[in-house]
């Protein structure tokens, strides 16, 4: 019973490895496709079963925009996900400011770029298309 | 303050934030009382809060985009050179300076003066080793990718990592007071920067961007708020962040509310925003900032 159990605990941590490493790949590739006048500044690394119901976007972070500055959000979506990285942004009035899935045509874009012209504190949201499971990394980028 | 008292003034606070998100056509961001919460309740602040806050603080390597796209050039003189790694005695002192150098190295990937960046990379892994967070700073990797000049975004993308991966292993293993430290040291050097090239090179976006950090500024303090009375050097500092705040207190900082503009554009999403901030900071007001950000910094830097 012992050995099974031993076995388990290396096939499971084995398991994480491997998970940690195809996300670092997938973070490297998603900073160095993200444009060639895109200078990194941040990822957030998104991991997200099935949503027991759609409803609101479930990984929430926030981050400052500056005024006169341009950013390229980019969505990267591991091979393995059910469902498609996508992004919202609002102000800090809750207003949305932008969002990577147009739910008028059900189009996702793999890229948002936004000139800010309003220096603040802004909450970004992240989710896999209706709420499905998924894993993913958000990078943001200041364009030149 | 009795559990009710306390209830209510929270509730207070947060309808008072909630009034100044109302959609008039113009709001003001004022400073949220929040920092005045006595310094035992800022101690519950959550992971989370305390996550978000530290990604809200402005990265150098924005402020030296801004400089860039200015044309500012490249000055040395900005940097803090005189920092000797091996004076740095206390974790304290390690962990401050460990912020400075990290927003100095920020500054020079980003005008590609990598070169130079060895003997700055070197006091920087010798100061994470100071704290035992050494195994986080790739130095080897960074190094190479200095010397190479080869990949900016690598360069950027392992120098900014390594320090988000010390500042979460900092703050997961209940050492806060010193991911705090490092946060105020990269805000202040960030400052520093924006500042000194402000008294040489004068422009209005960059005039801006140094008032807007009365955005988080508040945010900072409450970083630090926990830790004030930890001891004597905390103290000193957090009296400090409180002089900087004062010199912010009545620089308005005043929104125009509209809604954003989206077009796509060979296929890809492209977004205006229409709602505007505007900073209104007198000559008296920044020169206010100005000095006491240099004279702040200068004293932190000074043990060497």
């Amino acid at each position: 019973m012992k050995k099974y159990f031993v076995t388990l605990l290396v096939l499971l941590s084995a398991g994480f490895i491997l998970n940690g490493q195809s996300t670092d790949k997938l973070v490297s590739s998603c900073v160095m496709n993200a444009g060639p006048n895109c200078k990194y500044l941040k990822d957030f690394r998104i991991q997200l079963a099935k949503a027991p119901a759609p409803g609101e976007m479930r990984y929430k972070a926030q981050m400052s925009l500056w005024k006169n500055t341009k950013y390229k959000f980019s969505m990267c979506t591991a091979d393995d996900s059910k469902g498609e990285l996508i992004l919202t942004i609002k102000n800090d009035a809750n207003q949305v400011v932008l969002s990577s899935y147009d739910q008028k045509t059900g189009k996702t874009y793999k890229s948002v770029e936004l000139t800010c012209n309003r220096s603040g504190i802004y909450h970004l949201s992240y989710d896999f298309r209706d709420g499905q499971q998924g894993s993913g990394v958000g990078v943001v980028s200041m364009v030149k | 303050m009795s559990g009710r008292s306390f209830l209510a003034f929270i509730l207070l606070l947060l309808l008072s934030c909630a009034c100044r998100n109302s959609s008039n056509k113009k709001a003001e961001f004022v400073f949220p009382e929040a920092d005045t919460i006595p310094i035992g309740e800022a101690e519950k602040l959550s992971a989370e809060a305390i996550d978000e806050i530290a990604k809200n603080i402005t990265s150098p390597v924005e402020i030296a985009n801004l400089l860039q796209v200015l044309a500012v050039p490249f000055s040395p003189d900005y940097l803090a050179s005189s920092i000797d790694a091996n004076k740095q005695a206390t974790s304290f002192e390690k962990a401050l300076t460990l912020g400075i150098l990290g927003a100095d190295l920020g500054y020079l990937n980003m005008y590609e003066k990598t070169g130079s960046s060895i003997d700055i990379l070197s006091s920087i892994r010798k100061l994470a080793e100071g704290i035992s967070v050494g195994k986080f700073f790739d130095f080897e990797t960074i190094k190479r990718l200095s010397l190479n000049k080869s990949n900016l975004d690598s360069l950027l993308f392992l120098s900014i990592d390594s320090y988000e991966q010390i500042d979460k292993y900092l703050r997961e293993n209940d050492r806060g007071q010193l991911s705090a430290l490092m946060i105020i040291g990269v805000w202040i050097e960030g400052q520093y920067l924006a500042t000194q090239v402000m008294t040489e090179y004068p422009d209005p976006v960059l005039r801006d961007r140094i008032g807007e950090q009365k955005i988080i500024l508040n945010d900072l303090i409450m970083l630090a708020n926990p830790y004030c009375n930890r001891d004597p050097e905390f103290g000193a500092l957090c009296r400090d962040l409180q002089d900087i705040k004062e010199k912010f207190r009545d620089i308005r900082i005043t929104y125009t509310l509209g809604e954003p503009v989206s077009k796509e554009v060979d296929g890809a999403l492209v977004v205006e925003q229409t709602e505007t901030s505007q900073v209104d900071m007198t000559d008296e007001q920044l020169a206010g900032i100005i000095g006491i950000t240099k004279s702040i910094r200068n004293k932190l830097i000074a043990n060497n």
